[in-house]
């Protein structure tokens, strides 16, 4: 279980503060409820993400995290760029606690990205697809109750998304997923509950269909 | 659930593996330059004030006296300005939140710890092979001061970290500051030939008391100049590491922010 209680968040820039990006935004994510977070462009959704994934801080309320959250997989974040693939996940391994089976984490890494030989080049060599699918193979090999997702299966090719799709649904029985998406259909492939981000403010859905009719809404307005 | 200092001991030890492979293999043949760097400017300046010291330092040899404040200067100041940057360099790994700035500047001041031990060693053994005594006479104490000038530098490394990464012009003039202080630390002289008059101000420089310590810990015939104590270096050190650590604390939030 995820609470989110009264989050402001604005950042700092060169003359102070910025705008608030997010305004006393309070929801609960109950255990293994998959959940799709919609919005326009700029609206706070990787901010809020970034939050839940507690990779920063609010700058005021809450965030509390009852259960083991992966860090948010998205946009190459959270690898070192002349470093391999390989070697970037065996730091993630490492730091995750898994010094003892390490071969058996790699090999899981190595068999589910299917970057072949690519594995051990250098990740600025890599594409953006190539990243995600290096990422998404990361965060699968280690057992979190919910798995934050900030874009990453739209890089990748039909063939991943499959694969993607395929594992999570496999996780379904026993994690959650919130994620970011503008693919309509990867949002209701995936999700079953909606978070709407509007000015500031959060609107929780129990269906993502109606998530979306009101995300919809203000677009036409 | 794993406890707290699990976690930090488990993401020091793998980021002390990813620091050291990065260091070693960012150009062709890294380490050979890491070996080299000390060496080459050793044999410089052993070239350019050996035979001078021959006369300054009475009894001890020109060669062994620049080393050993070489490598202290140079153990406290590559620990302070190698994690300087440590926290910008690291910035796509505080997506895990286990890793935290701090780790990434003290991982790096290890780092430093290894490599110069590992530098000293070589050249050590090399000199000795040459004919000199390279066994010092108070080995304990050579230790001390050495792990103190490197305490010593993580402060500084944790404040400067902090500092740069807030207002990054300190980097700079860090770097600044660093040259002129070499030259006011006694490596390539001893304190003593400062006219008494002006020793109690090179006495307030912290590094001039941590290889004046190595220095009487190695050569039993080296007389230094009143004032010298180990226990100043120590306080500065001390001082250091606790206003670096609390800075971490008050910054935490602004020096993960991208």
């Amino acid at each position: 279980m995820i609470i989110v209680d009264e989050v402001y968040k604005r950042y700092r820039n060169d003359h102070g503060f910025g705008k608030w990006v997010l305004q006393g935004v309070s929801f609960t994510i109950p255990p293994k409820v998959n959940v799709g977070l919609v919005g326009r462009n700029g609206a706070g959704k990787s901010t809020l993400l970034g939050l839940i994934g507690g990779v920063d801080t609010p700058t005021r309320g809450r965030v509390e995290r009852r259960c083991r959250v992966s860090w948010p997989m998205g946009f190459g974040g959270g690898l070192q760029g002349a470093l391999t693939g390989r070697q970037n996940a065996k730091f993630v391994c490492r730091i995750h606690g898994h010094e003892e089976d390490l071969p058996d984490r790699l090999r899981y890494i190595e068999d589910f990205a299917e970057l072949g030989e690519a594995f051990d080049a250098p990740i600025k060599t890599y594409s953006s697809g190539m990243k995600s699918r290096l990422q998404f193979a990361l965060s699968l090999a280690f057992d979190f109750d919910v798995y934050i997702s900030d874009e990453i299966t739209s890089t990748g090719d039909a063939a991943f998304k499959n694969k993607a799709a395929a594992a999570f649904k496999a996780l379904a029985d026993r994690a959650g997923l919130i994620m970011v998406s503008h693919g309509e259909s990867t949002l209701k492939e995936f999700c079953t509950a909606g978070i709407w981000l509007h000015e500031g403010q959060a609107y929780w859905f129990d269906s993502i269909n109606d998530a979306l009719i009101e995300y919809k809404k203000c677009l036409n307005r | 659930m794993r406890t707290s200092s699990l976690i930090a001991w488990t993401v020091w030890k793998a980021l002390f593996l990813r620091e050291a492979v990065a260091r070693l293999s960012a150009r062709r043949a890294a380490w050979v330059w890491i070996l080299a760097e000390p060496i080459v400017h050793l044999v410089l300046l052993n070239v350019l004030f050996g035979f001078v010291l021959q006369r300054v330092v009475s009894g001890i040899d020109g060669g062994l006296f620049i080393t050993t404040g070489v490598l202290g200067f140079f153990l406290a100041r590559n620990t302070a300005m190698r994690p300087k940057d440590a926290i910008n360099a690291n910035a796509a790994l505080y997506t895990y939140r286990q890793v935290l700035p701090v780790d990434t500047v003290l991982v790096r001041a290890a780092i430093e710890a290894v490599l110069f031990m590992v530098s000293a060693l070589f050249l050590f053994t090399g000199l000795g092979l040459l004919g000199y005594q390279v066994f010092p006479h108070d080995f304990f104490q050579v230790m001390l001061a050495f792990a103190i000038l490197w305490l010593a530098g993580i402060g500084l490394g944790l404040m400067l970290s902090v500092a740069s990464k807030l207002v990054p012009e300190v980097g700079n003039v860090a770097g600044m500051v660093f040259a002129p202080l070499y030259l006011v630390s006694g490596v390539m002289y001893p304190p003593s030939a400062i006219p008494p008059a002006y020793q109690s101000w090179i006495l307030l420089n912290p590094f001039v008391h941590g290889i004046e310590t190595v220095r009487t810990g190695f050569f039993p015939q080296y007389h230094t100049i009143p004032g010298v104590s180990v226990g100043y270096l120590l306080g500065f050190a001390m001082f250091t590491v606790c206003l670096g650590l609390a800075l971490h604390v008050r910054f935490a939030t602004r020096l993960v922010a991208q």
